[in-house]
C-alpha cells in the first residue's frame, strides 16, 4: 500500500537466506552471515522491523538501517537508523 | 561519514554513541514514545534525556467496536530532564542523518 517499495527482502518469509558454504553453522555464524542483508526482526509484541542489519551484539541488541516498522502488515513508521534493545526480540 | 552504511558502527551501541547530544526518538513499553536530546546512556540503555516530549497512546474502548479497536488518544507532556530506566526501552532512533 505504501508505494515506494524497496528491493524485495530476500529473507522475507520462513526460509532462511542462503547459508555460507560452511554447513551446519552455529547460530552465531548464521547471524554473522546475515549482517548487511535485509532482515525482519520480530519483537515479542508482534511488531516487525524490516531493514538492513548493520550489526548486533551478544545481548542481541540490533542496529538496523532503512528500517520500516510493520504493525499488522501496515507500515507505521520509518527510521533511517534504529537501535533495538535485545530483550525485545523474538 | 555516516552516509556510508555501517561505517563507524561496529556494534549497536555505536549507533547510540553517535547520537549523544542529538535529538533522538525513543519507543518505550506501554505505548509511550519520547523525543528529546540524549545526554547519557549505559549498557542497560538507561538514558538521560532533556527537553523531552513524551507521547502516550491511550486506546479508549468504544461500545460496539471490536476488541482492541477504539479511539486512540495521544496524550503529550513535556519534561525538562528525564531519566529513563533501560528495561522500558524498545527502540532508539537517531535523527535521520542520510
Amino acid at each position: 500500500m505504501d508505494s515506494p517499495s524497496p528491493p524485495p527482502p530476500p529473507e522475507d518469509s520462513p526460509p532462511p537466506p542462503p547459508l555460507p558454504s560452511t554447513s551446519s553453522g552455529s547460530p552465531t555464524d548464521f547471524l554473522k552471515a546475515v549482517v548487511g542483508k535485509r532482515v525482519v526482526v520480530r519483537l515479542v509484541s508482534g511488531v516487525d522491523y524490516r531493514g538492513l542489519l548493520s550489526c548486533l551484539d551478544g545481548y542481541m541488541n540490533i542496529a538496523l538501517e532503512q528500517t520500516e516498522e510493520h504493525v499488522n502488515g501496515r507500515i507505521t513508521n520509518r527510521y533511517g537508523d534504529a537501535f533495538i534493545r535485545g530483550n525485545n526480540g523474538s | 561519514m555516516a552516509d556510508v552504511p555501517s561505517q563507524g558502527v561496529q556494534e549497536p551501541f555505536d549507533l547510540i554513541r553517535l547520537s549523544l547530544s542529538e535529538r533522538v526518538f525513543v519507543k518505550l513499553r506501554g505505548d509511550r514514545q519520547l523525543t528529546g536530546v540524549l545526554h547519557a546512556y549505559d549498557g542497560h540503555m538507561n538514558l538521560i534525556m532533556s527537553d523531552v516530549e513524551e507521547t502516550i497512546m491511550i486506546v479508549e474502548p468504544v461500545e460496539g467496536a471490536p476488541e482492541g479497536e477504539g479511539i486512540v488518544r495521544a496524550v503529550k507532556r513535556n519534561l525538562d530532564m528525564l531519566f529513563v530506566r533501560g528495561d522500558g526501552v524498545i527502540l532508539v532512533s537517531p535523527p535521520s542523518r542520510t
